[in-house]
């Protein structure tokens, strides 16, 4: 592109103003289908997965054994997890300074907020029904993604986000109380199926 | 109404498409925070060059601070609004608005 000296309108001044500012806020705020969608894919499938295994009266709807729907929601996890990874990474090495300094430290409170989970389900779960080390897991892990996405609204003053995380925290709640069918079923539907209309939605925002 | 009133000036080192463009983005990125230049040679789509000559224009000017670095063995360059430029950009965001306040009112 050449140095344009062409005399141009405020009107056109105005609207390259706008538009390079929207185009950069969109490039920054990093693209919707890269953090949410595979999130929701993820959750969909596995507690898809888990939901035909429990049943909502007891009998499994499906034969799948627990761990095989376990493996399922890993498995998608893994792949959505660095989906995700790759789309903040990605946004984190567009610029420097204060903002990549936070979102460093909001990547490290997942991880230590994801690997104590871990530590301590898998000590309470030995002493466990499969039923409620199930649940405990499931809900254990929801309660830190709510928590996280609502701490990054803080965090960036996102509206959404924060809302986001909202109701990731009621949906995980209700299902808890229901118990592990109901659990798995509300967060295939409500949370898998939802993150995948938000992030579809945000794009269109984008 | 008339447009007998004195028409604000626009800064010559903004009014050029391609650096206004510059300014633009670099003022959304909040203060304490600096773009990677390959990222902004993207968002604008301007090649390295072109990109170079409106950033030093705008560096001699004041309103852009570069940092040259290295992330590992690669060097990286980093720009900037400083206070001057966001100031100037506000100016000129002004200036505009009061030029087709102007043309609206005739």
């Amino acid at each position: 592109m050449v140095d344009d000296d062409r005399e141009k309108s405020p009107e056109e001044m105005l609207r390259v103003i706008e538009e390079q500012s929207t185009a950069t806020v969109r490039l920054l705020r990093g693209d919707p289908l890269l953090l949410y969608v595979p999130w929701g894919v993820a959750w969909l499938l596995g507690f898809t997965a888990l939901f035909l295994h429990y049943g909502l009266d007891g009998r499994p709807y499906a034969p799948i054994s627990q761990m095989q729907g376990v493996a399922v929601l890993m498995a998608a996890q893994v792949v959505a997890g660095s989906v995700a990874a790759y789309g903040v990474v990605r946004m984190v090495r567009l610029s420097r300074g204060d903002s990549s300094a936070r979102g460093l430290m909001y990547g490290l409170a997942w991880f230590a907020g994801m690997g104590l989970m871990i530590m301590i389900a898998s000590r309470m779960t030995l002493q466990l029904p499969p039923y409620e080390s199930g649940l405990l897991w499931a809900g254990f892990s929801l309660t830190v993604v709510a928590v996280l996405y609502m701490t990054g609204g803080a965090i960036w003053l996102q509206w959404p986000m924060f809302f986001i995380g909202a109701w990731v925290a009621a949906v995980n709640g209700l299902g808890v109380l229901l118990g592990a069918g109901w659990h798995a079923l509300l967060t295939a539907v409500l949370l898998g199926a939802g993150f995948i209309l938000v992030g579809g939605w945000l794009r269109l925002r984008w | 109404m008339s447009t007998e009133q004195p028409l604000p000036e626009l800064d010559p080192v903004i009014h050029a498409q391609a650096r206004l463009r510059v300014v633009a983005a670099l003022n959304v990125l909040p203060e304490g925070d600096e773009m990677a230049f390959n990222s902004m040679k993207e968002l604008l789509g301007m090649t390295a060059g072109n990109l170079s000559v409106h950033l030093t224009k705008l560096e001699d000017a004041g309103y852009v601070r570069i940092t040259k670095t290295h992330r590992g063995r690669t060097p990286v360059t980093y720009a900037a609004l400083t206070k001057r430029g966001r100031l100037a950009f506000e100016d000129y965001t002004k200036a505009i608005r009061a030029l087709l306040d102007n043309a609206g009112g005739v």
